[in-house]
């Protein structure tokens, strides 16, 4: 099976966590082309498998990880001062 | 609509899109709610409300109460404030049971050369005051610890001397079989106010072919029974290890507790060390043990209902994690992990391990997490460069596949797990069992909390407590 993803849509990042999760059941090759990044994917033990099922998993998997990597994205400076604040020694630390 | 993000995470759990942020606080949600919170799209204002209140968004960007945030943040890692407060002392792996799955490779009763040395328990002592928690637990584990009562003793009796001067809070725990509970280990029990921790697989049939003994249940019962005695109910409680057998036969282990006036269970899965290893397939044992912790789980709901007191001791763990404030201090559970900032094994060989695991696998010429001779300083053992070497993969917070997990302030890191299963420190999260064992039992007890609320809150507030 072959899917296309336009990196403009999805980053790297995003579409690295879906192969990663889906690689304990399928082996899938990674090819850049331009912006279009195409997956080929195949059973790892050979078997055949429902594609449309596996198509829209990894459809919904892209979105979610699209969706943490915003919140990662626009959160990272106050988690970075919620930690500091929580374990850094300095009992003086303030944000402006 | 304007406001800031918060960091959180989220994952889908049945028909619900669940929400966790970085204390552990969850809410609930339909499947879409995440693309409404990112793209400032929300629809119920009550949600809203609740958003904000949790800390998952706000309306200014530093939000106002972010003091107050990062203190129970803190609080949640306070484990880390507390160093090393749990110390293991292998006293031998002599053993009068050497039952069928034992995990500790434990050798026969007779067998001399498996014993720890009166020099060796005087530098663990030692070293357990190096740790600066203010509570120290003092937790004697074999083979089984009963079999070397002077040594036992002698362990004790350093640690109240060294305590005259350190003042720190004592706990003692005698990890045992209860079946050598002797008046002379009794007595020791009694004076220093010892725990006892002992292993009952369940009724006397399944007990006695776990151990591949006649009459192990009949000899620890009357073990029980007599620590009872001694000590009060309280201070004996009772350990299970789901054997495969055990898998078939959730309702007669906790009916079986129940029987014996036990008001707590841990419902435990087998740890793939020692003999445990022998086991074939270690995947169809977890999805098993899935199922029986379940089943296994609503008979106890059931018990409950009736009015009986039965608590759940790893659903409790994690309802702790989800519904309180406070740090829960189970190492098995933890990031950074366990080994080593919450747990040290002195070993009955003279080194100091990571963790109970780890001193297993070295019973396989597995010498990974052998820290060092416990002749060396505690400073050279515990910050040396393997120790450091660790702590770059003892965060979940910093793994893959971990770091975007929204159960990740549930659940913990096991490098040593990881190392014994699949070969590395860095685990492998798509095929680990202890992430799918993990994952299925935290959604399930989550799913209870949302799609059971008025059923199974008062039960949980009671487990809590
Ligand atoms: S081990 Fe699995 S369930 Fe636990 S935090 Fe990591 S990914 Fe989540």
């Amino acid at each position: 099976m072959k899917l296309s993803i336009d990196r403009q849509i999805y980053s790297d990042a995003c579409i690295s966590k879906v192969v990663y999760w889906l690689s304990a059941q399928y082996a899938i090759e990674r090819t850049l082309d331009g912006t279009i990044e195409t997956l080929s994917i195949s059973r790892n033990d050979g078997h055949p498998f429902d594609e449309t099922e596996l198509r829209s998993q990894c459809l919904r998997l892209l979105n979610d990880y699209k969706l943490r990597q915003t919140i990662d994205d626009e959160t990272r400076d106050i988690r970075t001062i919620l930690y500091a604040k929580a374990f850094a020694d300095d009992e003086n630390l303030t944000v402006e | 609509m304007k406001y800031y993000l918060l960091p959180f995470k989220f994952t889908r759990i049945g028909d619900h899109e669940v929400f966790v942020n970085e204390v552990g606080d969850m809410l609930h949600a339909p499947i879409g709610t995440a693309e409404q919170i990112v793209n400032r799209t929300i629809e119920d204002p009550e949600l809203y409300k609740s958003l904000v209140a949790n800390f998952f968004i706000s309306e200014i960007r530093i939000p106002a109460l972010l003091d107050v945030y990062a203190e129970r943040l803190a609080e949640k890692k306070r484990f880390l404030d507390d160093y090393t407060a749990l110390h293991i002392f292998v006293l031998t792996l002599r053993c009068n049971q050497n039952c069928i799955y034992c995990q500790a490779s434990s050798r026969d009763e007779h067998c001399a050369a498996s014993s720890m040395s009166r020099e060796n328990m005087r530098l663990a002592v030692q070293h357990m005051f190096k740790s600066r928690s203010q509570y120290l637990t003092m937790e004697f584990q074999g083979g089984e610890p009963s079999l070397e009562h002077d040594l036992f003793l002698y362990g004790i009796e350093l640690a109240e001397e060294i305590n005259q001067t350190e003042h720190r809070h004592l706990t003692y725990v005698l990890c045992t079989n209860s079946i050598n509970l002797t008046d002379e280990v009794m007595a020791t029990c009694k004076q220093y106010n010892v725990l006892i921790s002992t292993s009952l697989d369940g009724p006397s049939w399944l007990h006695n072919q776990n151990r591949g003994k006649q009459d192990s249940y009949e000899k620890v019962v009357k073990g029980i029974t007599k620590a009872r005695e001694i000590l009060g109910a309280d201070r004996v409680s009772a350990l299970m290890t789901a054997s495969e057998l055990s898998l078939n036969y959730p309702i007669e282990i906790v009916d079986e507790y129940h029987k014996l006036g036990f008001t707590s269970i841990f419902l435990r899965a087998l740890n793939p060390y020692g003999k445990a290893t022998d086991n074939a397939d270690w995947e169809a044992y977890t999805n098993r043990f899935i199922e029986f912790y379940k089943q296994a789980f609503e008979h106890i709901i059931e018990l409950n209902k009736q009015g009986h007191v039965m608590i759940e001791e790893y659903a409790a763990i994690i309802l702790r994690k989800l519904l309180t404030p406070w740090c829960t201090g189970f190492v098995d559970l933890q990031s950074p992990a366990g080994i080593v900032n919450s747990v040290l094994i002195y070993n009955y060989d003279g080194y100091m391990y990571a963790s109970d695991e780890s001193r297993m696998l070295a019973e396989e010429n597995d010498f990974t997490f052998q820290i060092g001779k416990l002749s060396e300083s505690y400073e050279n053992l515990v910050y040396s460069p393997k120790v450091k070497e660790w702590s770059k993969v003892w965060n979940n917070e910093a793994i893959a596949g971990c770091s975007d997990c929204a159960l990740q302030a549930y659940c913990g890191a096991d490098p040593v797990r990881n190392h014994s299963t699949q070969g590395d420190l860095y685990g492998f999260r798509p095929t680990s069992l202890f992430c799918k064992k993990n994952k299925a039992i935290i959604e399930y007890i989550i799913s209870c909390v949302i799609d059971r609320y008025d059923e199974l809150m008062p039960i949980f507030r009671n487990w809590i407590r």
